[in-house]
């Protein structure tokens, strides 16, 4: 058998990599551009041998890129560092010292993870769907939709067994009018596997620093233990001040805080991202420090109440680096909360109260879905109070 | 492997036309995660280092978005080993099997090359078993600390240096020689300085090498190949990193000026610096859209002498500092020197790097650089 020496090296690599994050979590977690062409940068010096290198910027040897002409002109467009000179061993400065986006999560919700000490949680496999190697992929066939208390499993063996039959063939040819075979209890009992997300933040000129720390920590976190529930959610970003923008994911990790705050706005704005989107579950988290900008507080307080209608649940984290108290339309979010089965409200001080904050959460979320949904068989013992 | 022998055979008999000798190749079919492991370690069996782990991980990576694809991997050994790749279609293969001749030729012919050391894929497994029996001996992180720091210092190897006297300036030899190391440490360091020089001699002949492999890759083609895959083949070549290019591409002037044999001799006696100086002009440099690009005023130089300055400067010192040993006045002295005045160093490597000489020279290192002097002793990093 051959020893796979490039995994055991990498294995080593981000066992390295891990510790450093662990040490510098907090910190990078910070930063206002998180993301940068799908990258995380990172100071990753200890990643690389320390050898001596040049500290000003330097000329080097480039290549027109792309015919872009040359000569005169300025600027770094059409400039291509060539690089491998060296080739061989040298690998020195091309070593890449910045993490993958999706990498830096995974490694960040493992450091999380470990610091909250939360255990780890198994993914679930779909629903209602057959998850072997030896059937067909019939993703259009889940237990959603028009067919949805369709029993796959059940289904496929009865195609299987009529093709056998009829054609000789051992092969899947699903005909529903033939093989279908259902469920026989209501398909509304049975567990949705696709959520619809909502992320929304505030990014009025105090979002900075622990702030910004607090906020996306917690937001791994959800996803963590969101993505290992629904195997198959959306994810929309929105992020307001005076007004809301819908964002991508990078540009949601990347943001310049200026501006008032009109809490409605964000509101309003994620009620728009419901368009469209049946048969999911519906979730809003918002985080701001909840100081609205004056004369919007009425409408704040009517907007929000809309998306409590419209939303299967609606978190607001109320963020809150410094602890103070709990003033403004973060208190009045408070009271409703305590009303409302599908409100919760959390005061994120510190990294207890996001593990506070995600019991609470999630012990909705499974009470929401014992209401609508089957049973769990989840295990998220330590994530529960 | 089968369906790659009758073409194998042509282009042995073609090669050997055209005056190619070389060692026995053999030649293994292997997935692009084996190409990806020997790739980012240099040599299959090479002991296993985090660093590697880096480079393994970003090939893999480029590998999965088809970004990059190493489409083949030679080691100079005797017999030199090829490695296709499986999913390299059967045109990618042949004309990797071509450029894999041009390889061998150069390995057993070129100068530099006949003098290196042809049992290096032996001699690095023989070094990785006995690295895991001293991990065993001595624990693993004090190994890996160890490989840490032999591995930073050995940037300063030569392969080229004969002379002694110059020899001993370059730290990593200066520490085999009088570091007061226990002798499995010595034993390693001296191991990880004769993996360096065989990467060294690698990297000093990188465009000739490359450049030769690419010419006589594209001479056999021509022969080989129908107009139709010709043309297939030449948008290949001209996609090529700029090593090969460049080196193609100063082959090929030989060729213009000398003839093929005046090419075959070039490839015996030159390595990069040579070629670069002697065949480099400016109508090269200008339809190779070279320049050196200065990133503060976003200026331009193509002047020939500039981009052969540049590149040669980059062959002699690998793009790093020039840091040099001084003679020492006291046998536990060890003052280092950056020669070039001029230019600053990246103070935030300097503790590390100086804390990892530290590790094998046990008593206090100074760098005289930036215009300070840093001291790294048991207490940490000091200037003055």
């Amino acid at each position: 058998m051959r020893i796979h020496r490039g995994r055991i090296a990498q294995h080593k690599h981000d066992e390295l990599l891990r510790a450093y994050l662990k040490q510098n979590l907090h910190e990078l977690i910070q930063q206002k551009e998180l993301v940068v062409n799908g990258k995380v940068k990172t100071q990753l010096s200890t990643l690389d041998l320390p050898t001596l290198r040049y500290g000003d910027e330097e000329a080097y040897l480039a290549q027109g890129a792309g015919g872009a002409g040359r000569g005169g002109g300025g600027g770094d467009e059409g400039v291509q560092p060539v690089g491998g000179v060296l080739g061989g061993d040298h690998h020195g400065p091309e070593v890449r010292v910045e993490l993958d986006f999706d990498e830096f999560v995974r490694l960040a919700q493992e450091v999380l993870l470990d610091e909250l000490e939360l255990p780890a949680l198994q993914r679930l496999p779909r629903g209602g769907e057959v998850d072997t190697e030896e059937f067909p992929e019939l993703d259009d066939l889940d237990r959603m939709g028009l067919a949805a208390d369709l029993n796959l499993e059940e289904t496929l063996v009865t195609s299987l067994l009529r093709n056998v039959r009829e054609r000789g063939v051992l092969d899947f040819d699903v005909d529903l009018r033939q093989d279908g075979w259902y469920f026989v209890e209501d398909p509304s009992a049975s567990r949705n596997h696709r959520s619809l997300e909502v992320y929304v933040l505030d990014i009025s000129g105090s979002m900075r620093g622990d702030y910004l720390a607090l906020v996306r920590k917690t937001i791994f976190l959800l996803w963590y233990a969101l993505e290992r529930r629904y195997p198959t959610n959306l994810r929309r970003y929105v992020v307001f001040q005076d007004v809301a923008e819908e964002k991508t994911r990078e540009e949601f990790f990347c943001v310049e805080s200026s501006g008032g705050t009109h809490i409605s706005a964000g509101f309003e704005k994620a009620v728009e991202m419901l368009e469209g989107v049946s048969e999911y579950d519906t979730y809003l988290f918002l985080f701001t420090d909840g100081e609205t900008s004056s004369g919007d507080f009425e409408l704040a307080k009517r907007k929000y109440e809309e998306t409590l209608d419209r939303f299967d649940l609606v978190c607001y984290g109320h963020v809150n680096p410094g602890s103070r108290g709990v003033g403004g339309f973060s208190e009045y979010v408070q009271e409703v909360a305590r009303k409302r089965p599908n409100a919760t409200f959390a005061n994120l001080v510190d990294l207890d109260s996001v593990r506070e904050a995600l019991r609470q959460f999630l012990a909705r979320v499974d009470g929401g879905s014992k209401a609508r949904c089957g049973s769990t068989r989840r295990s998220s013992r330590g994530w529960r109070s | 492997m089968r369906e790659y022998e009758a073409v194998i055979a042509r282009v042995e008999e073609l090669a050997r036309g055209l005056g190619l000798r070389w060692d026995p190749v053999v030649f293994r079919m292997s997935e692009a995660e084996e190409i990806a492991e020997v790739a980012s370690m240099g040599l299959p069996n090479r002991f296993v280092h985090w660093y590697w782990g880096g480079a393994y991980k970003e090939i893999r990576l480029q590998q999965d978005k088809s970004l990059l694809s190493i489409l083949e991997l030679v080691l100079n050994s005797r017999p030199a080993y090829a490695f296709l790749r499986r999913s390299n279609t059967y045109l990618q293969n042949v004309l990797v099997i071509a450029h894999v001749y041009g390889h061998a030729d150069f390995f057993a012919n070129n100068h530099w090359f006949r003098k290196s050391n042809k049992n290096m894929l032996n001699e690095a497994e023989r070094h990785a078993r006995t690295f895991r029996e001293y991990e065993a001996r001595y624990g693993r992180e004090t190994v890996e600390q160890l490989l840490d720091a032999c591995l930073t210092v050995a940037s300063t190897v030569n392969a080229f240096e004969r002379d002694p006297g110059r020899r001993r300036r370059r730290l990593v030899y200066f520490l085999e020689d009088h570091a007061p190391l226990e002798p499995y440490e010595r034993e390693m360091l001296q191991a990880i300085r004769e993996e360096g020089e065989y990467f060294d001699l690698i990297q000093r002949t990188h465009i000739s090498n490359e450049g030769w492999a690419t010419f006589v890759e594209a001479t056999l083609l021509r022969e080989l190949l129908s107009a139709r895959e010709w043309a297939e083949v030449c948008v290949h070549l001209c996609a090529r990193p700029t090593p090969y290019t460049l080196g193609y591409a100063l082959f090929g002037a030989i060729r213009r000026r000398s003839g093929f044999a005046g090419a075959l001799e070039a490839r015996r006696y030159y390595e990069d610096v040579r070629l670069i100086d002697e065949t480099l002009t400016q109508e090269l440099v200008d339809r190779l859209d070279l320049f050196v690009y200065d990133p503060r005023d976003r200026s331009r130089n193509t002047q020939v002498e500039a981009v052969k300055e540049m590149l040669i400067e980059q062959k002699l010192y690998r793009g790093e500092p020039r840091v040099e040993v001084e003679d020492p006045d006291h046998p536990r002295d060890l003052v280092l020197v950056h020669v070039e005045e001029g230019r600053k160093l990246d103070p935030r490597r300097i503790a590390l790097y100086l804390k990892a000489v530290h590790r094998l020279w046990r008593h206090p290192v100074r760098l005289r650089a930036n215009g300070k002097l840093y001291t790294y002793d048991r207490r940490g990093l000091s200037t003055a």
